[in-house]
């Protein structure tokens, strides 16, 4: 029997789905975007379902190569060619973001290439948490929440607005409750069915993935996918979306129990206040949430984040990882590299393409990594004991 | 191998070197003659006997450059220069370094009794202790775990700050443009260096609420310097230094004008070198005097109607900064093939003036200014930046083709690339795509550029 994880599994594995079809004959407009500093509220209050971008399916780069070059990011090429073969025309809209270098290009390319949908509209987050940057990025709200409004002839008023705060932060509860069951010492749910759940919940309306998620919960209460052995990982990166990716690390001997990832920790966390100005609020949010290292001078916070739950899920290792090509998660790697080798924590930095294969390598790396993991913790915990207090340990 | 240099090795020597040039190019006649007569010495390639002035001969003209032309870089030598021992002497001096990045610039740093520093500059006088320094600086960082696809620019800085050869700054200010290496590595740099960075943030669009936008950032960045240093911002020298800024400004946007004709009276590395002491010391009396010599001789050169070389055969658009290990290319192509660059991409100036009546009216023009500044101007928005620039400069200067200084780290220069190329098909323009690192020779060399550019002349028959 079909249980919720296989239809979420199915729903993450292709690009356009029922829910959404079933969206449009009810007359809603369905709006691509990109990136988790894109609001959906404000497409939702709307009436349209807002669908995260995925290079899922994608049969290649090569008509993207034409536009863009070999030192550009796989998420971005997968993702435009599908543009470019048709395989996004089922929406209605796009809005971008300057979220790295290469994703804000798409706003050109796609425009240049003419591919539709009419509605294309970049969407600008500031690399800064401040004053300045919230009154900008709110003022970005107030001309998103316009530009939809003029294009598409309706009104978006501060009623609907607060009402997709609220189903929005539902989902953000839902998502939190099933994330925090990870804690436990016996592990309901892995991460890569958990990715899988993600990518079903972004790409139907929100209705429907709190239906979703609500039957996730249930689902997974009581239930056991670690083994006592499994270690407990940290997992932190940008665009993932591959879930055979998380299983070939967790089938290594791992469970991932923690994140700070785009469809994440990063998309849940932090709820939208609710009193007050709706749009003022959704800019704080957005702009102030778990960051990614686009945000400059968050670090610590990012950081800080990694050391909370490192205590609060048990926390054995850390795996990082970054596309090829990517500066800011390239970035990301040496501030984590130098920041936990000064606390002592074990890291792995991989780095990958998206749906580029290279399994034997990372699965040797993974396997390796985990291996000294288990030595040191043997050395950690049952050589000290027996070496008495003198002993000190070899791998540090 | 110089795998360890010694503390400042290579800023002393590129400060020793430069004040020889300036002492050298006080006697212009006598410069141009000098570096004339020993050009068959280092002219083709660097060697062993020859990789410690080189580069610098070669910047200087290699006895190509008229001893006009000598006099003005003259005061430029002497901008850097004092900019160098600043900064060398800071510490003994009890003065604080500020780093300002290479894309923004200085002029508040300037009005605080502080020192600002360009941490990128060995990108360009590293090159003066050989081509092989900036490589090796470069190679620092990555091996301490700096991002190998990062920009070779903020690379170097690292690798320079690890091997002692920058000062250590009490103050940092980085910008979220032009690219994300910039975004990311200066994060970096703040852990490395452990200083305060105040980081600029740039709008998308060069729009009213951009500028505005632009505008905070620079009052916060006062703030921050007010607090870090702890000092008050001197307005009376801001204002000095914002005069000389708009004259520096409008000297070289005009020498950028007269380059439209033909022949052309200058040639774009007059505006680049420029650009460099803009890097370094916007502000300071010697570059605004460059800055005036340098416009002096190119109205002369175009009143006359004369061009900067005797037959004018090509005329090329460069797109993207120069080479910084081989900055000589420009002078090369000239005496090779006649070809003249005259127009690019780091060098052009197009900045508004500055309203220098009220301390608001200074930072709100200079927020709109430092959105024009080379790289900010093409890089911070849409592609429509680089498009309507480039189709700007085939309408207005005449060029007969495109070279294109594919730099390894501009990955969003190379994300658009496919309609930079369909817009130089529309207009007819031979192109080359030059696939390099503008400051690291390990993924082309001299050799290979002039090789590529000879072809490029020769197949689509200019030569």
């Amino acid at each position: 029997m079909k249980t919720i994880l296989d239809e979420t599994r199915e729903l993450a594995s292709s690009t356009h789905n029922p829910y959404l079809e079933e969206a449009r004959k009810q007359g809603k407009k369905i709006i691509g975007y990109f990136c988790s500093y894109m609001p959906e509220e404000i497409i939702h209050a709307a009436g349209f379902v807002p669908y995260r971008m995925r290079a899922v399916e994608s049969k290649g780069t090569t008509r993207a190569d034409a536009f863009y070059s070999s030192i550009n990011c796989t998420f971005v090429k997968l993702c435009f060619n599908k543009a470019l073969n048709g395989d996004f025309a089922f929406l209605d809209g796009v809005v971008f973001l300057n979220g790295c270098d290469h994703s804000r290009r798409m706003y050109d390319n796609w425009r240049f290439a003419k591919i539709g949908p009419p509605f294309l509209h970049m969407f600008f987050a500031p690399h800064m948490i401040n004053e300045a940057a919230l009154d900008y990025f709110s003022l970005e709200c107030s001309k998103l929440k316009s530009s939809i409004e003029k294009h598409f002839h309706i009104s978006i008023n501060n009623e609907s607005l607060r009402h997709s705060i609220n189903l929005y932060n539902q989902k953000r509860r839902l998502l939190a409750q099933i994330y925090a069951l990870r804690k436990m010492k016996d592990v309901p749910i892995k991460a890569s069915e958990l990715l899988g759940v993600m990518l079903a919940v972004t790409a139907v309306p929100v209705e429907r993935a709190i239906d979703i998620l609500s039957n996730v919960k249930n689902y997974i209460t009581g239930r056991v996918v670690s083994k006592p052995q499994d270690l407990r990982l940290f997992f932190s990166g940008g665009c993932i979306e591959e879930m055979d990716h998380l299983e070939l690390i967790e089938n290594c001997g791992a469970v991932i129990v923690a994140d700070n990832i785009c469809l994440g920790s990063r998309h849940f966390l932090d709820e939208i206040k609710n009193d007050g100005n709706p749009l003022q609020a959704i800019a704080d949010r957005y702009l102030s949430h778990l960051s990614c290292p686009r945000m400059m001078g968050d670090f610590e916070r990012r950081f800080n984040y990694l050391l909370d739950v490192r205590d609060e899920y048990g926390i054995d290792g850390i795996i990082i990882e970054k596309l090829k090509f990517c500066d800011i998660w390239g970035g990301e790697i040496y501030l984590h590299r130098t920041e936990s080798k000064k606390r002592g924590l074990p890291l792995l930095a991989l780095e990958r393409e998206l749906y580029g294969g290279g399994i034997g390598q990372i699965k040797t790396r993974v396997q390796a990594f985990l291996e000294k993991l288990k030595n040191k913790q043997a050395t950690d915990e049952n050589l000290v004991q027996a070496a008495g207090a003198d002993y000190k340990p070899k791998i540090q | 191998m110089k795998n360890n240099p010694k503390p400042f090795q290579y800023l002393k020597w590129s400060s020793r070197f430069l004040n020889f040039g300036y002492y050298l190019t006080t006697f212009p006649n006598f410069s141009y003659w000098a570096l004339r007569l020993t050009r068959p010495l280092y002219v083709q390639r660097e060697t062993f006997f020859n990789h410690k002035f080189r580069y610098a001969f070669l910047i200087l003209g290699g006895g190509i450059l008229p001893p006009e032309e000598i006099k003005a870089y003259h005061y430029g030598a002497k901008a850097f220069v004092d900019n160098m021992k600043n900064a060398l002497k800071a510490n003994e001096n009890g003065k604080p370094v500020v780093w300002v990045e290479w894309i923004l610039s200085s002029e508040i740093v300037n009005a605080f009794d502080a020192f600002p520093f360009n941490p990128e500059t060995l990108n360009v006088f590293g090159n003066l202790s050989g081509q092989d320094v900036p490589s090796l600086l470069i190679e620092e960082a990555e091996s301490a775990g700096f991002a190998s696809e990062y920009c070779s620019a903020i690379k170097l800085t690292a690798g320079a700050y690890m091997l002692g050869q920058t000062p250590k700054p009490a103050a940092i200010i980085a910008g979220s443009h032009p690219c994300d290496t910039n975004v990311a590595a200066y994060q970096g740099i703040r852990h490395l260096t452990g200083a305060p960075v105040f980081f600029f943030d740039s709008p998308y669009w060069r729009d009213k609420d951009a500028f505005d936008y632009y505008e905070k950032n620079m009052w916060r960045l006062i703030d921050f310097l007010e607090k870090t240093l702890h000092q008050k911002i001197n307005w009376e020298r801001l204002k000095q230094i914002v005069d000389h800024e708009n004259k520096f400004n409008f000297y070289m946007q005009e020498i950028c004008e007269m380059m439209r004709a033909i022949p052309s009276p200058a040639t774009m590395i007059t505006p680049v070198f420029a650009w460099v002491v803009r890097e370094l010391a916007i502000g300071d009396p010697n570059g605004t005097e460059m800055a005036r010599r340098m416009y002096e001789v190119v109205k002369d050169r175009f009143k006359k109607g004369v061009g900067v070389v005797k037959k004018e055969n090509i005329r090329v658009l460069w797109w993207n900064p120069p080479i910084a290990f081989f900055a000589y290319v420009f002078k090369w192509m000239e005496d090779e093939f006649g070809a003249v660059v005259v127009k690019d991409f780091i060098g052009d100036v197009q900045m508004p003036q500055i309203d220098t009546s009220s301390e608001k009216t200074m930072i709100r023009d200079m927020a709109k200014n430092h959105l024009y500044l080379a790289m900010a101007r093409q890089c911070h928005g849409p592609v429509e930046f680089i498009t309507q620039e480039l189709e700007k400069a085939i309408d207005e200067y005449s060029p007969d083709c495109l070279i294109f200084a594919g730099h390894a780290g501009c990955k969003h220069g190379w994300a658009v690339i496919g309609i930079i190329k369909d817009l130089l098909k529309k207009r007819g323009l031979p192109s080359l795509f030059m696939n390099m690192d503008i400051m690291d020779q390990r993924h082309a060399t001299e050799d290979d550029i002039k090789r590529w550019i000879t072809e490029f002349f020769r197949s689509n028959g200019f030569v």
